[in-house]
């Protein structure tokens, strides 16, 4: 893993009273241990990763308790995995990126919606939504509404998102019906406090084991089954829900503290939303810094189901609210007009998307500036309407101002491969042979070689979904007249890719290229272990090879390249562009993460300099006499410590080309210039560190000798 | 609402722009441990992920200066997000990320202290670029300055080179030093004591960057102005070794002129020899009288300057033999050791890389045998296939005596293929520059010696778009006058240098007219179509 979650794993085992100072998925991942959690599982991806990695680096706690952990081979795996609470009392939690996930795990989720739980059943999902996303932007809460699930999204405080989780498992055990908790990136990561309480060891559990199967026709999901299950939904599973939402509160109404306001207007927020509404407020004089604004806030914890009788009740009388509402489409706004109006004698006029934006993350920015204007519109008494319009303006004056210092736009700093990425290789073969072969279709995937797509490579057609690379090329490649490539890494090809992908494409005769990035890990989600990880804990399988695995599936062209011999990739994928063989041809990319590898080379390589031992250290560098500054290297690299700088001698113009210190010495630079017959300004130094005998003497000898032939630096004329 | 009087009216906002593995999240969690310590609520939030795999990211932090103790059941609600108009501090790790935090509206007059660092980290959109992509950090430090209502400003990649750690911890003795924040100095050294992990490097980081706010505090400006890239060398005059060749210049050319004629006599003498450098001068005389006669002095002799320039480059053209030579000299050597930081007492060894082939050793033949060569390669297609990949140890004895036996064919040098190719483009290129009537137009012509760079296939192609420039525009006739025409070369120099493929070049003549060159057929190699072979068969 990236991290190491041990210090992390200590505020698990607070007790009652004790103050936990941590991020918010952390919060959560307490909260479960606290509510007396059998079974926790999901699959990696940001930003729920950590909750996984710290219950993987806590298995000591999981023992005590008897909980299981099970790293699931995608969402799918862990929503099907909730089945256990189907016939069982136990309490159960999963945890993915959502939408991407949720799609994923749509089938299960379906189903166990259906059948319903008996123990509690908390789905965690990463709302990707909004600035750091790196996935679609879509919702999470059309999947709670077709499939009757609940959805809590609360308020960003871990006191609340931790009371949230506990009641979560409450609430689904009280409307048998799976539940889910949304969190935001940046509730996720939001670094804050609450106190805790102690851990709870669950009933059931690896400790306290089932004795006899559960049988229940009610609950399997086939007809007549299913029909019942639809009703029982409706009319015994919703209500039960909207009462326990009720009785227990868990959406807040904040009272106004301006008794005129507050009888005029009022806003509607989503939970993880309160906040900035609440800010918005503080900026236009409306609210101190606690929270105590003039008018009153609706705070839904609970997204969905509503609870029509609070909402009717917080309309009554006033002449407009505000619905804030995250993303597209507005179902809260939609739903709590349809409530108001079916609540006959209520005229209340609800603005939302009239004055929000439709698309996109709402900051805090964006709030001030739908409630101002959603002020201005209302017009209560007693607010100076004129004064509202002028913060926003106000605010953002910078803006406009700091444009004209500047001239013009600064250049996107997009995400892209690390320092000696084992990746970026591939696609500099790729873009070398581009000059024999002409374009080629690469259909690509998802992880850290979709950054292939961005500057300087700009390769990758498609991205259609996680270990779906090679399924979105089934029809592109009997299209071509050429062969088509398709990338996926080795966590896709263990999460979908396999069988969606690899199977079907032998078992329908594609005769595409697949190029698999076997780098060890889920890299892109914090470098999590898969099957063929070349390093694996005691709780997991040692021996899961992507090459016996596709030769078991049939696969007959397979060839395994190192990723950084640049020339070998390049001919390899020239071999399989013409090969006579028809049918699919594989090529596994090796080369480990450089990020996981430096991981554990650095501290090995202190440990042995401070030992005094030899260490040599390699990197590369370019000469900057014979650079002419042209940067084709960096456009076959990208490399982010192949850089410019300016060129010391006074007759060039142009940066030159230059590596920084934050070079690993991984020998992609050079290897490319040789592959692309670019330049000879490259050059591999080796420094070696705490030298031996041997070494000084040798070094010495060869500087006497080269010595005497040596010119010392430009020719003095004579 | 009495209580609420007394306390503050709002939380300190601070947001943190960084790159991802700058250690920004230790930063945010180092604030919250000290302001943890002094018991202020205080609460950041950020957006890991792939998102920041070396991209741009931020973190934000709000802290509320009035002790928990002193709240009771309250508690300060605070937002996730930053909101322009509304940073008190900001603490940038890169330039060109606090132009984007000013672009974005967090650096306001009248609120926002800015702690930032000077040096720059080129995005790749920068580096990408065939001429000089960098934004102007210039502009970016003028506008800082501007914007907020207090600026720091200094190199804290250096200070934190240094100090031997990482940027973040300059940053939070930056941060600190500002005296933005109530924390004092001893409360943030704690917050690193306890975070563990190399803490006497990031204290010693944290000191620097501390001492340099208070610096900026007390001078009440930069802590260091200007940016970090080494000023050029700026010789006050002719650097020119030999009294007789110093005299030339000072006698033949104007003053403004010096430095450049002196750089570019030294580097044509350097190339080849005295002589090499006599042909310098000569063919800048011509240009010179021109400039001179056009009122030259006016624009400080740019055509002169600029030719000059590009002429000595060209004329130091890199041959195997200069290459060789370059790479084999004591002062290189150093150089290397320079920038790969070795310690005095560590060896480091030298690998190059070189992959010279068919046209490398044409070059080195007399025209004649030169073109023999080249027919025969191209003819079996055998032009690129002959490259032999070699890694060359210059730093042992061996690999250095055969870099020095290259170098010693200098003296041969007028007699290879390359240099006649050479000279008779460097002089079509000084003929259409002094042929222009328009001091414009020939200093537009002057500017293409830029396109002339790189090394195999990129020289090739810089050389086809400076043929096609000087074909099309400077001899050609499809432009009514000079002064359209001196428009028409800058704009198609300017669109040679977009793309390697000399596609925007094509699209830049076209507009006048220009019929586009077809592009390059491609591919070259059968690819197999399985499709309808299958059928065939």
């Amino acid at each position: 893993m990236e991290r190491s979650f041990q210090s992390e794993v200590e505020l698990l085992k607070l007790g009652r009273g004790q103050v936990f100072h941590g991020e918010g998925i952390l919060a959560v991942t307490k909260a479960l241990l606290q509510s007396g959690v059998s079974y926790v599982g999901g699959y990696q991806g940001a930003p729920v990763s950590h909750m996984m990695d710290v219950l993987n680096d806590a298995r000591d706690i999981m023992d005590e308790l008897g909980i299981h952990i099970e790293t699931n081979a995608s969402e799918a795996g862990a929503a099907a995995m909730l089945g256990a609470s189907i016939n069982y009392p136990v309490r159960g939690a999963v945890t993915w990126k959502s939408t991407v996930g949720t799609n994923v795990a749509s089938d299960a989720l379906s189903n166990l919606a259906s059948a319903g739980v008996k123990g509690g059943a908390l789905i965690i999902i990463g709302e990707d939504y909004g600035e750091g996303a790196s996935i679609i932007q879509e919702r999470s809460h059309a999947f709670a509404m077709k499939s009757q699930l609940w959805l809590l999204d609360p308020r960003p405080n871990l006191p609340t998102i931790v009371q949230m989780v506990e009641k979560g498992f409450e609430l689904s055990e009280a409307s048998n019906t799976p539940v889910f908790l949304e969190l935001r990136i940046r509730a996720c990561h939001l670094h804050g406090s609450f106190k805790a309480r102690d851990n709870r060891a669950p009933l059931i559990s690896r400790r306290h084991l089932l004795h006899d199967p559960d049988f229940d026709y009610a609950r399997i999901c086939l007809p007549p089954s299913t029909y019942a299950q639809e009703k029982h939904k409706i009319e015994v599973r919703w209500p039960a829900a909207v009462k326990f939402i009720r009785e227990h509160k868990l959406n807040e109404c904040f009272p106004g503290t301006d008794a005129g306001l507050s009888a005029e207007i009022g806003i509607i927020c989503q939970g993880g939303l309160y906040n900035a509404a609440v800010r918005a407020l503080q900026q236009l004089g409306l609210s101190d810094a606690f929270g105590a604004a003039m008018l009153p806030i609706y705070c839904l914890n609970v997204a969905y189901p509503l609870v029509p009788e609070e909402v009717v009740q917080f309309c009554a009388g006033k002449r407009a609210v505000l619905v804030v509402e995250e993303g597209q489409p507005a179902y809260i706004e939609d739903a709590v007009q349809a409530m108001l109006r079916r609540a006959a004698k209520i005229d209340t006029k609800v603005h939302g998307k009239d004055v929000l934006p439709m698309a996109g993350e709402y900051t805090n920015a964006v709030v001030l500036d739908g409630v101002s204007r959603f002020i201005e519109m209302a017009a209560p008494h007693g607010v100076d309407t004129s004064v509202v319009g002028q913060v926003y303006e106000r605010l953002n004056a910078a803006k406009q101002k700091a444009a004209n210092l500047l001239g013009s736009p600064v250049p996107p700093r997009p995400p892209g491969f690390c320092v000696g990425c084992p990746e970026r290789p591939v696609f500099s073969a790729m873009k070398l042979i581009e000059h024999q072969t002409g374009a080629f279709h690469v259909s690509g995937d998802i992880g850290c070689h979709t950054f292939s797509t961005l500057p300087p490579f700009n390769i990758g057609n498609t991205v259609l979904g996680y270990g779906l690379g090679l399924a979105s090329n089934a029809a592109v490649q009997p299209m071509f007249g050429r062969r088509t490539v398709t990338i996926m890494g080795d966590g896709g090809f263990w999460h979908n890719g396999l069988t969606s992908g690899v199977a079907n494409a032998v078992f329908n005769r594609n005769d595409g290229i697949l190029l698999i990035m076997k780098n060890g890990y889920t890299s892109a989600t914090g470098t999590q272990n898969i099957p063929s990880s070349p390093h694996q804990t005691e709780f997991k399988s040692h021996d899961m090879s992507i090459e016996k695995t596709l030769t078991g599936l049939g696969v007959q062209w397979m060839k395994t390249v190192h990723n950084y011999h640049v020339s070998k990739m390049a001919k390899t994928l020239l071999d399989a562009m013409t090969s006579s063989y028809e049918g699919l041809k594989v090529i596994i990319a090796e080369g480990e993460c450089q990020l996981e590898r430096q991981r554990r080379l650095r501290p090995r390589n202190a440990a042995r300099l401070k030992r005094g031992e030899r260490v040599v250290r390699e990197r590369f560098g370019v000469d900057e006499d014979t650079c002419t500054g042209d940067h084709s290297c960096i456009r076959l690299s990208g490399c982010p410590s192949l850089t410019v700088k300016s060129a010391s001698d006074p007759l060039k113009v142009d940066p030159v080309a230059h590596v920084n210190n934050d070079c690993v010495g991984c020998g992609l630079c050079g290897e490319v210039a040789h592959a692309a017959i670019l330049c000879p300004s490259f050059y591999r130094a080796e420094i070696v560190q705490n030298p031996g005998g041997m070494d000084r003497l040798l070094h010495k000898l060869r500087r006497t000798i080269i010595g005497w032939l040596q010119p010392a630096t430009a020719r003095t004329l004579l | 609402m009495n209580g609420l009087n007394a306390l503050p009216e709002r939380p300190i906002t601070i947001l943190i722009a960084a790159l991802g593995g700058e250690g920004g999240g230790v930063l945010a969690d180092w604030i919250i441990g000290a302001a943890t310590g002094q018991d202020y609520p205080v609460q950041s939030t950020s957006i890991p992920g792939v998102a920041q795999r070396t991209g741009a990211t931020t973190y934000y932090i709000e802290l509320y200066p009035a002790r928990i103790a002193e709240l009771g059941e309250r508690r300060p609600v605070m937002t996730l997000t930053p909101a322009p108009g509304y940073v008190d501090v900001m603490v940038s790790s890169e330039l060109l990320e606090t132009g984007r935090a000013l672009l974005n509206g967090f650096v306001t007059p009248e609120r926002t202290t800015l702690v930032a660092s000077t040096h720059r980290v080129y995005t790749t959109a920068e580096k990408m670029q065939m001429g000089d992509g960098r934004f102007d950090s210039e502009r970016i430090l003028k506008a800082a300055r501007e914007m907020a209502k207090r600026a720091i400003l200094f190199d804290m990649q250096q200070a934190s080179a240094e100090a031997g750690t990482v940027i973040s911890a300059v940053m939070f003795g930056a941060l600190a030093g500002s005296a933005t924040l109530p924390l004092p100095r001893a409360q943030c050294e704690d917050a690193i004591r306890k975070g563990g992990k190399g803490t006497e490097a990031s204290l010693r980081g944290f000191a620097l960057g501390y001492a340099a706010a208070e610096r900026s505090s007390a001078a009440s400006g930069d802590a260091k102005t200007g940016t970090t890239e080494g000023a050029r060398g700026q010789p006050a005059a002719i650097t020119s070794q030999t009294p007789l060749m110093a005299e030339q210049i000072r006698s033949n050319f104007p003053e403004q002129t010096h430095r450049i004629v002196g750089y570019g006599v030294d580097r044509t003498a350097d190339f080849q020899d005295r002589p090499y450098a006599d042909l310098y001068l000569d063919r800048l005389r011509p240009i010179v009288t021109r400039d001179r006669e056009q009122g030259g002095a006016a624009s400080d002799y740019k055509l002169t300057t600029e030719t000059a320039r590009f002429l000595a480059l060209w004329m130091s053209y890199e041959d195997v033999i200069r290459v060789a030579d370059l790479k084999s000299r004591r002062s290189r050597f150093e150089r290397v050791r320079d920038e790969v930081q070795a310690k005095p007492d560590e060896p480091v060894h030298i690998v190059e890389y070189l992959k010279p082939g068919i046209e490398e050793a044409a070059a080195l033949l007399p025209p004649g045998l030169s073109k023999v060569l080249l027919n025969w390669a191209e003819k079996r297609g055998l032009t690129y296939k002959l490259n032999v990949g070699m890694h060359i140890k210059s730093t042992s004895v061996t690999g250095f005596l055969i870099l020095r036996l290259l170098a010693l064919l200098r003296p041969l040098r007028r007699m290879t293929a390359r240099y006649a190719q050479e000279q008779v483009l460097i002089e079509r290129w000084l003929r259409a520059i002094a042929a222009a009537r328009d001091p414009a137009l020939a200093l537009e012509i002057a500017l293409c010696g830029r396109l002339i760079k790189g090394y195999g296939d990129t020289n090739r192609r810089a050389k086809t778009s400076m043929l096609r420039i000087l074909d099309t525009l400077v001899e050609g006739s499809a432009l009514p006058n000079e002064t359209a025409r001196a428009n028409a070369i800058r704009e198609a120099r300017e669109a040679a240098l977009e793309d390697p493929e000399g596609r925007q070049l094509e699209s830049s003549l076209s507009t006048h007219g220009i019929t586009p060159l077809p592009p390059k057929p491609k591919p070259i190699q059968f690819i197999r179509d399985a499709a309808r072979n299958r059928r065939v068969a």
